[in-house]
């Protein structure tokens, strides 16, 4: 029991980490600069290489981003700015795919391999072959004053 | 004549790695010295093969010999030397002799270097190394041949691609990247030597140890470089967009690393055979499928040229590169299922072993992510984008439980640690980081993920530092000497433990500074007529004109110039400006920078109006960027330093003696 | 049992082969347009002539918007002839439309007299957005409409007469080729 409690506590703060970093990117509802902002990040410019419209200095990502805020000024919510743009270029226009399992592929991964280390790593700390050695009181109280010994 | 010399060598090496490789195969089963030896000046020969056809493409650019099609593709009259020099590697055909130049030094230093030990091994190293090369002279020789002529000679040449011409940088940049591409081919060819010869002990981990972290190195800084030179040259403001080309890189960077780390365990414990022949095959074919993805044009990309024949030459390599790898691993299975295991659940080993299961989790988010939109199309017909958005939310949350692993892992013992010796280690760095973090939220930084990894590094950063002053005051003591003298020779003897350190903090450095420069970077965009102001951050930004004129380096190009005084922490005028490049159609941006350590002012010119002089500039405020290349110098300085020979005696090499003569004569009885 | 190990090259090695060679001959720059089997967007223009000219002057034919710039070289250049010559032999039954992308007039007016004008109409879209509208991500494309406005092909990169024959197919009554 005590053997993978390690483990298991390891496993949580680095769980929490990663649940933490996740919640922190996710852009929330903020005011319209903000959003406007946010949505640039989101959209690809159309004639770049892998840019967003917010970094890009293209004149079409200059046009999607006055786009993008006649929009959200005019009342849009973020999905309906997605699906205006989406409408005239497909899927490929969000930087980021929409299917929830191309998110969650890459930590399923993780975890099922951290897992499978884990698993390994406590499968080999079982004795092998015969019935483990019962310490006696009075050794077991030995073996913790020698122990307690070499520990200060 | 010169492209003819140039042509002739490269053949010349194709014909010696092909000989090469034969050679040493038969040597292998053979035995036989004079076959090795043959074999090996058959490499050296490939190598010169290698520089002559480097020098010959050197001085058809310098001379602007246009009748070689690379050179009128790539140069023009008005190309300065320094460009054309540097334009060697700049485009498809010419990197590829690049490639080759580097990749048989690399396999000429190596098989000169251990000439007479690991006799072995040796043999099949060679082999496998001058298979690789062979590939590539074949690729110069077929469908990218870098010597092949046009016919009626231009004139006048396009020029070299815009982007190039802007910044020195460029001269570094991909010899720095290709010097670590090249190299990892020389653990995979230890890795292929030891599964032929079934030499899977840790010999092979031992030897190949610096020739992984050599290359490793200069990947890592080739990788920065890249970095650093996206920032201050394409003038978007930011130094990684998860292009297909910059994760080619990245790819094999994290094989590599986690191979350094999971063959220290293998090393010191033994085991893990499979595991670490797995990252070494992984490493090597990583490096040619980030190749082919940039070169191939099957991936949209910035650095993507369009489809051509290398294309499948590439695939073909990278099939044949990881399916004969992994039948020969396969097949050695029953010999790689023995070794020792690492011990204790909570230990160095497990902490080693989890950093490669993280570093293994990235790559496959990274190469997933980059090859999903091929997927979707090929299955589909769909289009569908996968960008920095999605590689963000990923990759972050792995890399910062890979920054926590970096602090707890050398702060464990190999061997089993028991949870007394964790709490008393843990419980002041951990005290430290929650009053940094406290202070810092304080002082009013609000933005979780700064304060985070300001948090997590304090608590990392003090668990390294604790464990060299421990280490140095244990020393200084017993010795009587003074801390400086301790700490300094304790690690230049120990000095993988100590450069790991300095690695481990540099890398520290970098983290913080990028999870600050993204979390707290301002930018705005302005529209600014002549003598009109904006602020941004601290600063008070005046536009004072806009200039019209060529480039006085090279009167082909226009550059038009927002000429800008700037007030606040850092004070003084800047020119941002767009440059027309006759060969190019999108004007090119020039960024102005202005450096200090606590932050960069970024000024870029979005676009100008002429009749008015009125300027739209995209401003930014970006805290603590100039840390992330001087924390990528220190890792390539740290790397050095645990790279660099211990002085622990000399050397002395050790001759097996020689079979005993058939006849001996005993003299007396 | 032991043997089955060995599948595992076959199986690392074949789907990466097929995923890899699925790229080639495609351009990866290419989109599935949204706009197919869907109404065209509207629009009202000034041309280089100065003349106004909206969308609803062209219903009730099919019509060719091509998005062209003088700077699309040499795509654009290539693509020229065989849109003027569409317009020479076809201009009857389908109307060829030019449409500037990112583009000064001047710079334009330069392209047609020195590669020849077949005299349809090149529109001004300014700010683009018109591009937005109907998607394009850098010239040449051209979309293929057909007589009741419905969008039925696109192209993607400069037409060859091949594929001007192609795509014209999708929106001319199959009497008049």
């Amino acid at each position: 029991m005590r053997t993978w409690l390690p483990a298991l506590a390891v496993g949580c703060v680095l769980a929490l980490i990663a649940l933490g970093s996740v919640l922190v990117l996710q852009p929330g509802s903020e005011p319209t600069a903000a959003r406007t902002d946010a949505l640039a990040r989101e959209l690809r410019c159309p004639d770049c290489q892998g840019l967003s419209v917010a970094d890009s200095p293209t004149a079409s990502a200059q046009e999607i981003r006055r786009q993008i805020d006649e929009l959200v000024t005019g009342g849009a919510t973020d999905d309906e700015v997605r699906a205006h743009f989406v409408a005239r270029y497909g899927e490929w226009i969000l930087l980021a795919p929409t299917a929830p399992l191309v998110w969650v592929i890459p930590f399923a991964v993780v975890v099922a391999g951290a897992g499978a280390l884990g698993a390994w790593l406590v499968s080999r700390r079982r004795p092998l072959h015969g019935s483990p050695v019962r310490p006696s009181p009075e050794e077991r109280r030995r073996l913790r004053e020698e122990a307690d010994v070499l520990d200060a | 004549m010169i492209p003819s010399i140039g042509h002739a060598a490269v053949l010349i090496g194709l014909g010696l790695t092909v000989y090469a490789a034969v050679a040493y195969v038969l040597a292998a089963r053979d035995g036989d010295p004079r076959l090795n030896v043959s074999a090996r000046r058959a490499v050296i020969g490939s190598f010169v093969a290698a520089a002559i056809g480097c020098a010959a493409m050197i001085v058809s650019l310098l001379t602007h010999d246009f009748s070689v099609r690379y050179v009128a593709e790539n140069n023009a009259t008005t190309t300065p030397p320094f460009i054309g020099v540097i334009s060697l590697w700049a485009a498809l055909e010419g990197s590829i002799l690049f490639w080759a130049l580097l990749a048989t030094g690399w396999a000429s230093l190596l098989l000169h270097r251990y000439r007479d030990r690991y006799r072995p091994l040796m043999p099949w190293v060679g082999a496998t190394l001058a298979t690789v090369n062979a590939f590539f002279f074949a690729v110069m020789t077929w469908p990218g041949n870098p010597f092949a002529l046009t016919a009626p000679m231009a004139a006048e040449g396009n020029g070299p691609n815009a982007l190039l011409q802007n910044h020195p940088f460029m001269a570094l940049h991909p010899p720095l990247l290709y010097l670590g591409y090249t190299g990892l081919a020389v653990p995979f060819a230890f890795g292929i030597a030891a599964l032929v010869t079934r030499r899977l002990d840790e010999e092979w981990l031992r030897v190949v140890r610096r020739w992984t972290l050599i290359p490793w190195t200069f990947l890592t800084l080739g990788i920065v470089a890249g970095a650093w030179w996206s920032y201050e040259v394409l003038g978007w403001g930011g130094y990684w967009a998860w292009d297909p080309v910059e994760n080619a890189a990245l790819l094999p960077w994290l094989t590599a690393t986690a191979f350094i780390h999971s063959a220290m365990v293998a090393e010191r414990r033994g085991g893990l055979r499979i595991w670490t022949s797995a990252m070494v095959i992984a490493t090597f074919v990583l490096t040619l499928v980030g190749t082919f993805l940039t070169r191939s044009g099957v991936v949209a990309s910035v650095h993507s040229f369009t489809q051509s024949a290398i294309g499948p030459w590439f695939l073909a390599a990278i099939l044949l590169a990881l399916g004969g790898s992994l039948t020969l691993l396969v097949w050695r299975l029953p010999d790689l299922a023995g070794g020792d295991r690492p011990s204790g659940t909570v230990s160095r080993e497990s902490a080693f072993l989890l950093n490669n299961v993280l570093f293994l989790g990235l790559t496959f988010a990274v190469l997933f992510g980059t090859l999903l939109p091929l997927l979707v199309a090929a299955t589909s017909g769909d289009t569908i984008s996968v960008g920095a958005p999605w590689f963000n939310t990923v990759t972050v949350p792995i890399f910062i439980a890979l920054l926590f692993l970096m602090g707890i892992g050398p702060a464990l013992p190999w061997g089993t640690a028991s949870w007394s010796t964790a709490r008393e280690r843990f419980t002041v760095p951990l005290g430290l980081g929650v009053a940094v973090t406290a202070s810092a939220l304080a002082i009013g930084l609000r933005e979780p993920t700064s304060l985070g990894t300001l948090g997590l590094a304090t608590v990392v950063g003090s668990i390294m530092v604790e464990e060299i002053v421990r280490g140095a005051r244990a020393r200084a003591r017993s010795r009587n000497e003074g801390p400086a003298t301790a700490t300094w020779r304790l690690a230049t003897r120990n000095r993988r433990r100590y450069g790991g350190y300095a690695v481990h903090l540099s890398v520290l450095v970098m983290a913080v500074a990028v999870a600050v420069s993204s979390g707290l970077a301002t930018d705005r965009t302005v529209t600014l007529a002549p003598g009109e102001t904006a602020t941004i951050g601290g600063y008070e930004i005046t536009h004072d004109r806009l200039v019209v004129e060529p480039l006085s380096s090279d009167a082909r190009v226009i550059e038009t110039r927002a000429e800008v005084t700037y007030a606040g922490p850092q004070s003084g005028s800047l020119g941002t400006a767009l440059r027309d490049y006759p060969n190019s159609q999108a004007a090119i941006a020039t960024p102005a920078v202005r450096t200090s350590l606590a932050e960069d002012l970024y000024v870029t010119l979005l676009a100008s109006d002429q009749a008015t002089g009125t300027v739209t500039l995209h401003l930014f405020v970006n805290p603590l960027v100039v840390w992330i290349w001087i924390g990528g110098a220190m890792v390539g300085i740290g790397a050095g330093f645990a790279i660099w020979p211990e002085r622990r005696g000399r050397r002395v090499t050790v001759e097996r003696p020689q079979r005993a003569p058939a006849a001996v004569t005993i003299e007396g009885a | 049992m032991r043997h089955l190990r060995w599948l595992l090259v076959p199986l690392v090695v074949i789907p990466l082969g097929w995923l890899l060679v699925s790229g080639f001959g495609r351009d990866p720059r290419e989109i599935r347009s949204p706009l197919a089997g869907r109404t065209a967007p509207e629009w009202t223009l000034t041309s280089l002539d100065g003349e106004t000219l909206s969308s609803g002057d062209l219903a009730g034919r099919p019509y060719v918007v091509n998005f062209w710039a003088s700077w699309c070289i040499p795509a654009c250049v290539d693509e020229h002839p065989v849109l003027s010559d569409a317009h020479r032999q076809l201009g009857e039954e389908v109307t060829i439309v030019g449409m500037l992308y990112n583009d000064r007039p001047a710079d334009a007016e330069a392209f047609l007299t020195r590669y020849g004008d077949a005299g349809y109409s090149h529109l001004i879209d300014p700010d683009g957005r018109l591009a937005i509208e109907f998607g394009v991500t850098g010239p040449p494309e051209t979309f293929f409409v057909d007589a009741d406005g419905i969008v039925r092909d696109k192209q993607f990169g400069p037409l060859t007469p091949t594929l001007m024959a192609e795509r014209l197919a999708t929106i001319l009554p199959s009497a008049a080729r």
